[in-house]
């Protein structure tokens, strides 16, 4: 059966992946925060996992408002890469995993989650920047398959965050029952607080922001009972977007160990975590 | 908006604001498309027009009145892609919102040396 050999966090700042567009790495104002990564890094490059589950949001990039799935699940063989704006970024396109994702699919309404079955669509921000953090730019290919898992985290109703978490259990349990050899990991982004709009914009919270990255790992429970107003009071209004790691978490078993974590503010206008877990 | 947020200073995409900034957020969403992109640089308020702007709405695009455009319900994700034809730094539309100048909004809000 295939395995999940990790979960890792990571904010998906659109700004970082400008910042490595224009080759502003080692900058004074960016290598800190990439410098945070290496270790993840070096990390996936020991694990070699195959296939990469991404739970994130898109931007209204690919959607927009006239039909908001609350879950999605692409089953794509390819992902490629939206125009923001500014054009299609100059990264390859991505390679998905359809066998998994209808399996993934399957599981999931077989245990009462419903998502919308995504067959063509384009990927932002929300995905690049975690591949790109922690696999580096590939000139080619990636080295890794995607999965990606869409969530309504914008136009409310959001999701509980309970029930994210729910989710990211009958993920792992998705996983563990998949047929095949291959490694896992799963990938929760977003965050950490920051807020982009109204008289609050420009808002972080530091300490909560590294309060989460311990919860996430030793008291992911405590963060499921949080109400989503609790979420957008405490990591600002477009912060509450980290609700997307119970995913994570919860495909992981109850006790995991941190392998590292890192945290910089502000990334732009984000207080920016990341975080590496196995299963203890 | 009729209500105030639930959060104060906070407002978030829910059922009142979206129906509010649907067109403009529709509009914002068309930048998406370099034909599109290519006639708002042409004529901005034909461009405007065809997403069915009202006046209030046309004017605080063409001002570039990031404040005015959020409170009338378009989102910041949207409204976002109008910096890709007219370039500004998102800090700068962070700014603007909490009525502070650039320097003070990184050095007061975001924590920045500046």
């Amino acid at each position: 059966m295939a395995r999940l050999v990790g979960g890792m966090g990571t904010s998906h700042v659109p700004s970082i992946g400008v910042a490595l567009d224009k080759g502003l790495r080692d900058t004074p104002e960016w290598k800190p925060f990439f410098d945070g990564y290496v270790p993840a890094q070096e990390w996936v490059k020991e694990h070699k996992p195959d296939v990469a589950v991404v739970v994130f949001n898109d931007h209204y990039n690919a959607m927009f408002l006239d039909r908001v799935p609350t879950f999605g699940v692409g089953c794509a063989e390819e992902y490629q890469i939206v125009d923001e704006g500014w054009g299609p970024r100059a990264i390859p396109s991505f390679t998905g995993h359809s066998a998994f994702s209808w399996h993934l699919v399957d599981s999931l309404v077989e245990n009462h989650f419903d998502p919308e079955i995504i067959q063509e669509i384009k990927v932002d921000h929300g995905l690049q920047v975690p591949l790109e953090l922690f696999w580096g730019k590939p000139e080619q290919e990636w080295p890794v398959k995607v999965v990606p898992i869409f969530v309504n985290v914008l136009q409310y109703p959001i999701p509980l965050p309970a029930r994210l978490y729910d989710l990211g259990k009958q993920l792992g349990r998705a996983i563990e029952s998949y047929d095949s050899d291959e490694k896992f990991v799963v990938l929760g982004t977003g965050g950490l607080s920051h807020q982009l709009q109204g008289a609050r914009a420009g808002f972080t919270n530091p300490p909560a922001d590294r309060q989460f990255l311990i919860d996430i790992a030793q008291n992911p429970d405590k963060l499921a009972g949080w109400s989503r107003e609790q979420y957008v009071e405490t990591f600002g209004g477009e912060g509450a977007e980290l609700i997307m790691w119970l995913v994570m978490r919860g495909a992981l078993s109850p006790d995991v160990v941190a392998r590292f974590s890192h945290y910089f503010v502000p990334a732009s206008m984000t207080g920016a975590g990341m975080i590496v877990l196995e299963n203890a | 908006m009729g209500e105030p947020d639930r959060i104060p200073d906070t407002p978030i995409l829910d059922r009142q604001r979206q129906l509010r900034g649907y067109r403009m957020n529709k509009m914002a969403m068309g930048l998406g498309d370099p034909v599109n992109r290519e006639a708002f640089k042409a004529d901005e308020p034909a461009y405007l027009d065809r997403f069915g702007l009202s006046e209030e709405e046309k004017t605080a695009v063409l001002t570039r009145n990031w404040k005015e455009m959020i409170r009338l319900g378009g989102n910041l994700f949207f409204v976002l892609k109008i910096t890709a034809v007219d370039p500004i730094r998102i800090t700068e539309i962070g700014a603007h919102q909490v009525d502070m100048d650039h320097e003070s909004f990184l050095r007061d809000r975001l924590g920045k040396k500046v």
